[in-house]
C-alpha cells in the first residue's frame, strides 16, 4: 500500500468524488482544507505522478447593465408581443409601443427582433403589427434569466444551446465575457490504481497540542516537517539604551576599581561650579557663552560654612594661607551664589571634599549630565554626560595620577598604549591630558586630569593631595559604536536603537 | 581657549629650528606649551594653533610662543632678561576717570622693523588679548600708535559725548564720541562698557590731538601702525592696574623680540599722589622647595637637576641650595601664582611620558550610590516587560512641556541665555520627552513600547540651589489598540515586583482622556499618573496611534527600599 500524508489522502478522496477531475476550489470545498494545504498536497502527489495539475482557460460570462435591465423587465420584443396579444393580436405600432410602455430607444430594436424571430409581421401600408403565434420562451431569454440569477457562469458549464445564446446576446451587447485561468486537478492512471489498492495514511500533524501530549497520542502521529529556512516576523525586545548600557559598564568598572559614587544637584551655585575650583569670577568660562544661567531665581544659598566661604574669597583675592599670590581681584560673595546649570562634573568633587562623610583615603566618581550653551551639531551637544572623579590620600603624586589614567585607558578603553600631554584647567596643576591608542581605532583623546591646586584644597580644609580626572566618555562610546555624529548619543531614532547590537 | 594664527616661515625662523612642515613633530613640540595644531593652511603658509592655557597670554603670538619653545628645545635656555630705558613720556591721568577706567600703562618701542607679517601678528595678538585676557575690552584694551606723530606729554582724561571729535580708525570723517558709539562698528560692539557714564575716556597729546577713545577705537591719523612706522607707542587702559600692566608687558616684549628698544613712560595719578613708571620688565623671585617638587612629582630630583629643568622652561636660578632653589621668574609669566606652577613646568621639561605611572592599592571600597542600584533594578524590570529604554535631553522648551501636552504653564527652571529656542529650560516632567521621541518614529514598526528613567528638575525655594532634582520613570505604549488596561498591567507588574500594594484613584489630567486617567497611590501617597493620552495631545505631536502611558516619581520606591 502506498503511504500518504493525511492531507494528500484527503485530496485524493475528494478527487475521486469528482470522478477524478476537479478544480482547486471544488477540492477546497470538499476536503475542508485550506488553499495552501490543497496546493501543497497536490504538488506532492503530482511529484509522485498520481495526478496532474492543469491550467485551463475559462471564459466567464456575465450581464452588463443593459442585460440586467432586460433580465428584469423582459427583452423589448417580448414586451412588445405581450402588448400586441393584449391588443387583440393586431394593432398599430404606436398603440402597441404605448401599451408596452416601451422606452423610445428600444422601439426599433424590438420591431427588428419581433420580425426576425417570426413572432409578428409588419404591414407597411397600415403601419400595423400582426401577431403570428404565441411565442415560447427562447434560449436567449433562458440565458438572461440564468445569468441574472447566478451573477456569472463559465461558458463550459452551459448547454450547447445556451452557449449559442451567449453569442447572440453578446452581439446584442447585453453581456460581457472575461478570460480566467483555472487550476484543475486530474487523476492519472497511477492515481486511480492507488485509490483502488487502498492508501495507508501516515498520521501527520502540524501542531503539537496539549491534548496530544497528555493523551500520549503523540506517539502515533508524525509531526509535519517545516520549511525551517522560511523567514519569520521580526521581534524587538526591550533593551537598555546602547549609550546607557555603556555607561553602566563604565560604572561597574569604576566600582570594581574601588571608586564610590558622588551625587549633586543639576542646578548648581557658581560657588561649587567655579569659586571652590579656583576659577576667578571674571573667567571667560563664566560668561554667557560658557555656562547657562538660571533666569529666576538668580541666587541660591550656599551650603558651606562661613569660614569656608571666607577662605575661598581670600584665596581668590590674595592667596590666603595657600602660599599663592591669588587672582588679585575683588571677590563678590553675591556672585558666588549665582545659580547656573552644572557645567562640569567637577563641582561634585568640590562638594565631596567639603562633605563631612569624606573618607581619606578615598576614591570617588560620578557620571552626571552637564550643560553648556552650544549650538547642537555633529560635534557639540548642549547637554552631555561626564564621568569624573577624585582620589584623596596623603602622599599622592603625579605618578599616581598617571597610574590612574593608565588604568582607565586599559580597563575602560581597552587601550594598547597610552600617552600623556600637558593640559590646562584653572583648578589643577600639574594637569595631564590622556590619549589612548587602540589597534584599529588609532589615538583618541580620552581624558583630562590633574592634581587639585592648593588654592582648591586648602580653603576646603583638605590638607592632602587630591587627584582629579575626567574621562572623554562620549568620544570613547562613539568610537566603540562606530558613530561619527555626537547627536547619535541622544538619538530619537527608534529603529537604530532597536537594531543596535548589544555587544 | 584662544586659537592663534601664525605665519609658518616666520615661526620657524623665530624658533631657530627647521621643522620641514611636519605637523606631527609640530604637535610634539607644541605639547610643551599645551598647544595643538588645529589647521595647517599650506597654501597660505599659516598654522592655527590652539593654546589650552587661558592664563598664559604671553603665548598668544609668534614671539611669545617661540620664546618659550626655544627653551624646551634647547635652543636658548634660562631666563631671558628684558630691559627698558628711562621714561621719555609723561602721562597725566584725570581723577574723573576713577570710576570709569582709571588705569593706563604706556611704553615706547623705538627702531622696530615692522613687516607686514609682524604687523598682522601684532593685530592678532591685540585681538586675542582684548577678547580673552581683556574680557572683551572690559578689563584691558590696547592701542598702538606711530610715536613720531605724537607730541608728549599725553593726557588721559574724560570728555562729554559730543565735546570731542576725531576721525576714528577706518573712517574718513570726523565723528564725536556719541556718533562713534552709534555708528562705528567698534562703538556698537564695545559701547556697553562706557555708555553708562556721563563722560567718556579720551587720550590726547599735548596738542590736544586725539590718540584714542578707550576702549572703543583709535584715531585714524595717529593710531595706525604701518611698515613705515619706526617708533611705536603702546598704550593699555583698564579698570584694574595689574591686568593693564600685564597686557602692556606682553605687547612691549613682542616688539622688543622684533629688535626694538623699549622706553618707559611716567604715569601721574595726581589724586592718589602716585607716580608709576611703566612698563616694569623686571623678573621676580620665588623660593622653591626641593622636597616639595619631589613630593608632588613622585621623583627624586636633585637641586641641580631641578635647576636644569627650570632653565629649559626659561626660568632662572638666582641661588641654588641643597633644599631649595630661588627661582627667577620672567616678567611675562603672569600665570605663576604658587610654587606648584613651577613644579608643573619642571614636570613638562622632564617629560610626562618619562614618569612611571603608579597604581597604588588603597583600602577603599567602591560602590554605586545606593539609589543607583534600585534605579538599575527598575530599568531592568521595565526591559523585562518589553519596553525599550531611551535617552532624551533634559533641556527642552515650554511648548513641549505645556502647550503640546494641553497643560497650563507653571514655573520651571528656565535659562537666561538660551542658545536656541528648542533648549530654553529644564524639563519638569518626563512624558513630553517620550512624546517627542514617538513623534520622531511615526513610521517605525509598531507596537512601540519605550521608557526612560531620568531626571526632572523642579523649583524648590527651601533648597540650597532653590531647585530639586527628581528621578522619574515614564513609559508609553503606542499601537492601534493600546489601552489603559495594557499600561496598567505593566505598571502593576512593576510595582508588585517592588513589593508595593497600590491603587488607582480616579483623577483629572489635561494630558489624558477624562475617565481614562488615574492617580497612582502607593501607601496613601500619590506617586504619579497613568492613563490614555488625550487625542488633543496626540494631535499636537502629530501622532497617529493611541498611546497609554504612566509617569512615576521614584522617590518613594527609593526611600522605602534603602
Amino acid at each position: 500500500m502506498v503511504k500518504l500524508r493525511e492531507q494528500e489522502h484527503k485530496v485524493l478522496l475528494s478527487l475521486k468524488k469528482f470522478d477524478g477531475r476537479a478544480s482547486i476550489e471544488q477540492i477546497i470545498a470538499e476536503s475542508g482544507l485550506s488553499d495552501a494545504a490543497v496546493m501543497r498536497a497536490a504538488l506532492a502527489l503530482q511529484e509522485r505522478k498520481l495526478l496532474k495539475i492543469h491550467e485551463e482557460k475559462q471564459i466567464i460570462v456575465k450581464l452588463n447593465e443593459e442585460g440586467k435591465f432586460h433580465a428584469k423587465n423582459g427583452l423589448p420584443e417580448r414586451r412588445l408581443i405581450n402588448a400586441l396579444e393584449e391588443l387583440g393580436k393586431k394593432a398599430p405600432i404606436e398603440k402597441v409601443v404605448e401599451k408596452a410602455s416601451l422606452e423610445k430607444h428600444f422601439t426599433p430594436i424590438a420591431l427588428g427582433w419581433i420580425q426576425k424571430k417570426h413572432w409578428a409581421i409588419l404591414d407597411t401600408k397600415t403601419n400595423a403589427l400582426q401577431m403570428l403565434e404565441k411565442p415560447k420562451e427562447e434560449d436567449d431569454e433562458r440565458l438572461l434569466k440564468l445569468l441574472s440569477l447566478k451573477g456569472q457562469e463559465t461558458i463550459g458549464n452551459l448547454s450547447p444551446e445556451l452557449q449559442k445564446a451567449v453569442q447572440i446576446l453578446k452581439r446584442r451587447k447585453l453581456l460581457e465575457t472575461e478570460e480566467k485561468a483555472k487550476r484543475i486537478i486530474a487523476l492519472e492512471e497511477v492515481g486511480w490504481k492507488t485509490i483502488k489498492k487502498g492508501v495507508k495514511v501516515a498520521a501527520e500533524v502540524t501542531q503539537l497540542t496539549p491534548e496530544l501530549i497528555i493523551s500520549g497520542k503523540w506517539r502515533k502521529i508524525k509531526l509535519q516537517k517545516y520549511n525551517i529556512e522560511a523567514p519569520v516576523a521580526k521581534t524587538w525586545p526591550g533593551k537598555k539604551h546602547p549609550y546607557l548600557q555603556f555607561l553602566d559598564e563604565v560604572e561597574e568598572k569604576l566600582v570594581t576599581l574601588g571608586f564610590k559614587e558622588m551625587t549633586g544637584p543639576t542646578v548648581e551655585t557658581s560657588f561649587f561650579n567655579f569659586d571652590a575650583l579656583y576659577t576667578p569670577q571674571d573667567h571667560p568660562a563664566r560668561e554667557i557663552f560658557g555656562v547657562y544661567f538660571v533666569k529666576s531665581p538668580k541666587y541660591g544659598h550656599i551650603n558651606a560654612s562661613r569660614h569656608v566661604l571666607e577662605n575661598v574669597k581670600e584665596t581668590h583675592e590674595n592667596g590666603w594661607k595657600t602660599g599663592s599670590r591669588g587672582w588679585r581681584y575683588r571677590y563678590s560673595l553675591k556672585e558666588s551664589g549665582r545659580l547656573i546649570l552644572r557645567g562640569h562634573g567637577t563641582c561634585l568633587s568640590a562638594r565631596t571634599l567639603l562633605s563631612k562623610d569624606l573618607e581619606i583615603p578615598g576614591r570617588y566618581f560620578s557620571i552626571v549630565r552637564c550643560y553648556r550653551p552650544e549650538v547642537v551639531d555633529k560635534t557639540h551637544l548642549t547637554e552631555f554626560n561626564q564621568v569624573e572623579g577624585i582620589i584623596v590620600d596623603k602622599d599622592l603624586t603625579l605618578r599616581d595620577l598617571l597610574g590612574v589614567l593608565e588604568k582607565f585607558a586599559i580597563e575602560i578603553a581597552g587601550a594598547d598604549e597610552v600617552k600623556f600631554r600637558p593640559d590646562y584647567f584653572p583648578f589643577t596643576e600639574p594637569s595631564v591630558e590622556l590619549s589612548a591608542y587602540k589597534k584599529g581605532y588609532g589615538w583618541i583623546e580620552f581624558g583630562g586630569s590633574g592634581i587639585f591646586r592648593p588654592e582648591v584644597t586648602l580653603p576646603l580644609g583638605i590638607e592632602v593631595p587630591v587627584i582629579a580626572w575626567g574621562l572623554g566618555i562620549d568620544r570613547l562610546f562613539m568610537m566603540k559604536a562606530g558613530i561619527d555624529d555626537i547627536r547619535q548619543i541622544f538619538t530619537y531614532d527608534l529603529d537604530w536603537i532597536r537594531r543596535k547590537q548589544v555587544v | 581657549m584662544p586659537t592663534i594664527d601664525v605665519d609658518y616661515m616666520d615661526f620657524e625662523r623665530m624658533l631657530g629650528i627647521e621643522l620641514h612642515r611636519d605637523v606631527e613633530r609640530l604637535n610634539e613640540i607644541l605639547a610643551y606649551v599645551k598647544g595643538e595644531v588645529k589647521l595647517f593652511d599650506e597654501k597660505e603658509g599659516v598654522i592655527s594653533i590652539e593654546i589650552k592655557d587661558t592664563n598664559r597670554p604671553d603665548l598668544w603670538n609668534i614671539e611669545g610662543l617661540t620664546r618659550t619653545l626655544r627653551g624646551f628645545l634647547g635652543v636658548e635656555e634660562g631666563v631671558k632678561a628684558y630691559t627698558v630705558n628711562k621714561p621719555i613720556v609723561e602721562v597725566h591721568v584725570d581723577p574723573k576717570l576713577k570710576d570709569i577706567r582709571p588705569f593706563i600703562g604706556c611704553s615706547i618701542v623705538k627702531n622696530v622693523k615692522l613687516t607686514d607679517t609682524i604687523i598682522r601678528g601684532l593685530m592678532h595678538l591685540q585681538d586675542k588679548l582684548d577678547k580673552t585676557y581683556g574680557r572683551n575690552r572690559q578689563r584691558t584694551s590696547i592701542g598702538l600708535y606711530d610715536f613720531s606723530l605724537i607730541t608728549p606729554p599725553l593726557y588721559y582724561g574724560v570728555a562729554k559725548p559730543t565735546e570731542v571729535s576725531f576721525v576714528p580708525l577706518g573712517f574718513e570723517e570726523k565723528m564725536n564720541l556719541k556718533e562713534i558709539l552709534e555708528h562705528h562698528p567698534k562703538g556698537i560692539e564695545y559701547g556697553y562698557i562706557v555708555k553708562k557714564h556721563s563722560v567718556y575716556p579720551i587720550l590726547q597729546d599735548s596738542k590736544r590731538k586725539v590718540l584714542s577713545f578707550p576702549p572703543i577705537i583709535n584715531s585714524n591719523d595717529l593710531g595706525r601702525v604701518t611698515e613705515e612706522t619706526q617708533h611705536v607707542l603702546v598704550e593699555v587702559t583698564g579698570p584694574m592696574h595689574e591686568t593693564v600692566l600685564n597686557t602692556l608687558k606682553i605687547v612691549t616684549l613682542s616688539l622688543i623680540d622684533r629688535g626694538g628698544k623699549a622706553y618707559s613712560a611716567t604715569i601721574h595719578y595726581p589724586h592718589e599722589n602716585m607716580k608709576v613708571v611703566t612698563p616694569n620688565l623686571d623678573m621676580w623671585l620665588m623660593d622653591l622647595d626641593i622636597e616639595y617638587v619631589n613630593k608632588v612629582l613622585g621623583l627624586q630630583l636633585t637641586a641641580k637637576q631641578i635647576a636644569q629643568l627650570l632653565a629649559k622652561a626659561r626660568f632662572g636660578v638666582e641661588k641654588l641650595e641643597s633644599h631649595k632653589v630661588s627661582v627667577q621668574i620672567p616678567c611675562y609669566r603672569i600665570d605663576v601664582m604658587h610654587p606648584i606652577d613651577l613644579v608643573e613646568d619642571i614636570a613638562i621639561a622632564y617629560g610626562y611620558n618619562r614618569i612611571k605611572p603608579l597604581w597604588r592599592k588603597l583600602p577603599t571600597t567602591g560602590g554605586a550610590n545606593p539609589k543607583q542600584g534600585l534605579l538599575n533594578i527598575a530599568r531592568e524590570l521595565m526591559i523585562g516587560l518589553g519596553f525599550q529604554e531611551v535617552l532624551t535631553y533634559t533641556m527642552t522648551n515650554p511648548e513641549n512641556l505645556f502647550t503640546k501636552m494641553n497643560c497650563k504653564k507653571t514655573r520651571i527652571v528656565e535659562v537666561a541665555n538660551p542658545k536656541v529656542q528648542t533648549f530654553t529650560c529644564l524639563r519638569n516632567w518626563l512624558l513630553p520627552s517620550l512624546m517627542e521621541f514617538l513623534s520622531n518614529n511615526l513610521h517605525v514598526e509598531y507596537p512601540q513600547k519605550i521608557f526612560e528613567l531620568g531626571m526632572v528638575t523642579l523649583l524648590d525655594e527651601k533648597r540650597e540651589t532653590k531647585t530639586r532634582d527628581e528621578e522619574r520613570l515614564a513609559a508609553v505604549i503606542s499601537h492601534a489598540n493600546s489601552s489603559f488596561s495594557e499600561i496598567k498591567s505593566a505598571l502593576d507588574a512593576f510595582l508588585t515586583n517592588f513589593g508595593f500594594e497600590w491603587q488607582t484613584r480616579e483623577t483629572k489630567h489635561p494630558s489624558f482622556i477624562n475617565g481614562r486617567v488615574g492617580a497612582i497611590i502607593v501607601n496613601g501617597k500619590n506617586i504619579g499618573v497613568l492613563g490614555e493620552i488625550h487625542p488633543k495631545v496626540l494631535e499636537a505631536w502629530k501622532l497617529e496611534n493611541p498611546i497609554a502611558a504612566f509617569e512615576i516619581n521614584m522617590k518613594t520606591i527609593i526611600q522605602r527600599k534603602t
